[in-house]
């Protein structure tokens, strides 16, 4: 199977790449720390609000997910470089599988996000958060995290082919980052909000993905949630990878 | 079987812009093709369409026999290809760039770790093989490259000027690993600004000029096409350009006979004759009658340079090329 072997080679690239970038892995894990540790300080009396819980329990998912938003922003500008490099060019004019230029990519952002999430779980953890799912609620809160992560770069990789400009994506990814968070129940929950930022936000595909991590953490198993969560993740990410093999397709032929 | 073929090739791009306008030409099999033409005469067009890179609009087109875009997988294990710029991964090692070259070439294990060995020693890269690939000089960073498209072994390799932007020293080292590659029976197919070295390899060359072949045939037959010794004029007060002072000197010219051609040049005039040696008194002896001031005279036999000139009506400078490259990699974003 070449597809499978050629995606395996792609993603250890790119694995090679962060890992080589280790500030970068260490910006773009700044935000969710600084939010985790001071950001739910600051706002710690919103748990008394919420009927006297632990605000940075609450607002861990979150944080995961605002997490797994911005990092799937930075696939597209990876993508960008290798354009401009004439690096993708040197790749197409090997027999290797086109589908695994994508893959490979989208898989190193799946595993990225999956492991910056672990480590704002652990440092969560150390800050008193732990879902009351224990072990089987880690896996599923992290594979739900990837899979989210794995959608939105579909979105930041097809304007990336789409502008070849990196500073586009960024930008766009910098303008949409905070309105889609605070229009969802990431850092708040629905009963606080004004009527129609509650409307707004039960339409806001963040919060269903924050819902069912969330349910995970403080509730226990709400298969309900966890299921449509993933139904919202999977329609996006239909949503995304058409529009990413849709300009793939025109900047390869 | 020829290496490769072309008929009628044409691409026009989604602007309209006709970048190959049906061209055709032969390339035979362990050939060294040079592939000449000033900026945006179509090299890297006609290149990026015969290593399916880019998709031709009409027209025929064969590598190793097999139609390329029908066949376009089996054409890609049987070339290399190396682009203008020079492409390599520099948050990998030089070993881990040809490593990832060879799995996309679907080769594994020993064997592929046995012929990247092999190549880093060939391009001088062995002491460097597991650095980063970023701290390389520009010189080993064109080198690895080139190991880079070799692989797979390809049978046809193709190179989108591969020295342009390097200093002396590492362009000397990689013609001559182009040679030694062709003398191994590789088929080379080359875009250069380096005339001078196509006359000493390239067994044939196709000159390209507005999307069409104005010239093709080996160095020698078009050389003596010219037939005509290369006298070169200067003028005092620099570059005479369009002013009258030309069209004088242009004039003075016309009157001497023995004069197959003159042409304007950036410098000055170039004008061609049979014996030109003989023509020189006459013509410093016309001016000095005119009252055209020269400044530089030089007679010398053709070069490539002299038929580039005739069928295009310009001249190829690889310097001033290399220093525009050069700016433009400096405020390129490195990754």
């Amino acid at each position: 199977m070449t597809l499978a072997s050629d995606s395996y080679y792609m993603f250890q690239r790119w694995m090679k790449k962060l890992v080589r970038n280790p500030i970068l892995l260490f910006f773009s894990l700044f935000q969710p720390i600084i939010f985790l540790v001071l950001f739910t300080q600051l706002f710690s009396s919103f748990g008394t609000l919420l009927g006297g819980i632990n605000y940075t329990v609450f607002a861990t998912a979150g944080i995961v997910l605002q997490n797994a938003f911005s990092s799937a922003f930075q696939s597209g500008t990876a993508v960008v470089d290798d354009i401009k490099s004439g690096f993708l060019t040197k790749m197409l004019a090997t027999p290797a599988s086109r589908a695994s230029i994508l893959l490979g990519r989208l898989l190193s952002d799946a595993f990225r996000v999956f492991a910056q999430s672990l480590i704002i779980l652990v440092l969560a953890y150390g800050l008193g958060v732990f879902p009351i799912t224990g072990f089987v609620g880690y896996v599923l809160i992290l594979f739900t995290v990837a899979f989210f992560g794995l959608a939105w770069s579909g979105i930041s990789l097809a304007l990336g082919l789409r502008t070849k400009s990196a500073e586009t994506v960024f930008g766009i990814a910098g303008t949409l980052t905070f309105p889609l968070l605070f229009m969802s129940t990431a850092l708040m929950d629905k009963r606080l909000m004004p009527d129609w930022m509650k409307s707004v936000s039960a339409y806001n595909p963040i919060s269903f993905a924050v819902n069912a991590i969330r349910d995970l953490i403080m509730i226990g198993y709400n298969w309900n949630s966890f299921l449509l969560s993933f139904g919202v993740i999977s329609l996006i990410a239909i949503l995304t990878m058409g529009a990413t093999i849709y300009e793939f397709k025109k900047v390869v032929s | 079987m020829p290496a490769v073929q072309v008929e009628n090739l044409v691409k026009t791009y989604g602007d309209g812009t006709q970048a190959v306008k049906g061209i055709s030409f032969k390339v035979d099999d362990g050939e060294f093709f040079g592939f000449l033409g000033p900026n945006g005469a179509g090299k890297s067009t006609t290149i990026k369409i015969l290593t399916t890179i880019l998709r031709k609009t009409s027209g025929l087109a064969n590598v190793a026999g097999l139609e390329i875009e029908h066949d376009a997988q089996k054409v890609r294990k049987l070339i290399g290809v190396q682009m203008q710029d020079t492409v390599i991964d520099e948050d990998l090692t030089g070993r881990e760039n040809l490593m990832l070259q060879g799995h996309l070439q679907q080769m594994r294990g020993e064997e592929l770790k046995e012929r990247v060995n092999e190549l880093l020693k060939v391009v001088d890269l062995g002491d460097a093989a597991d650095k980063r690939s970023a701290y390389y000089s520009g010189g080993m960073k064109k080198r690895l490259d080139l190991a880079s498209t070799l692989v797979h072994r390809p049978k046809i390799l193709f190179l989108d000027e591969p020295t342009t932007g390097l200093d002396p020293q590492s362009r000397a080292q990689v013609w001559s690993y182009l040679k030694g590659l062709n003398q191994t029976g590789m088929t080379i197919f080359i875009t250069t600004q380096y005339l001078e070295e196509v006359d000493r390899l390239c067994r044939r060359l196709a000159i390209l000029d507005h999307g069409e072949i104005v010239a093709q045939g080996s160095p020698s037959e078009l050389k003596s096409e010219i037939g005509a010794d290369r006298i070169t004029l200067g003028f005092e007060n620099g570059n005479p350009g369009t002013g009258s002072l030309k069209d004088k000197a242009k004039q003075v010219l016309g009157s001497l006979g023995g004069i197959t051609e003159i042409v304007d040049s950036d410098e000055g005039i170039v004008i061609y004759a049979k014996n030109g040696g003989f023509l020189v008194p006459d013509i410093v002896r016309a001016f000095d009658n005119a009252e055209i001031k020269l400044s530089s005279i030089g007679v010398s036999s053709p070069t490539l340079d002299d038929v580039f000139l005739k069928h295009t009506g310009r001249r190829i400078r690889p310097e001033e090329i290399d220093k525009s490259r050069a700016s433009g990699m400096f405020g390129r974003r490195r990754r």
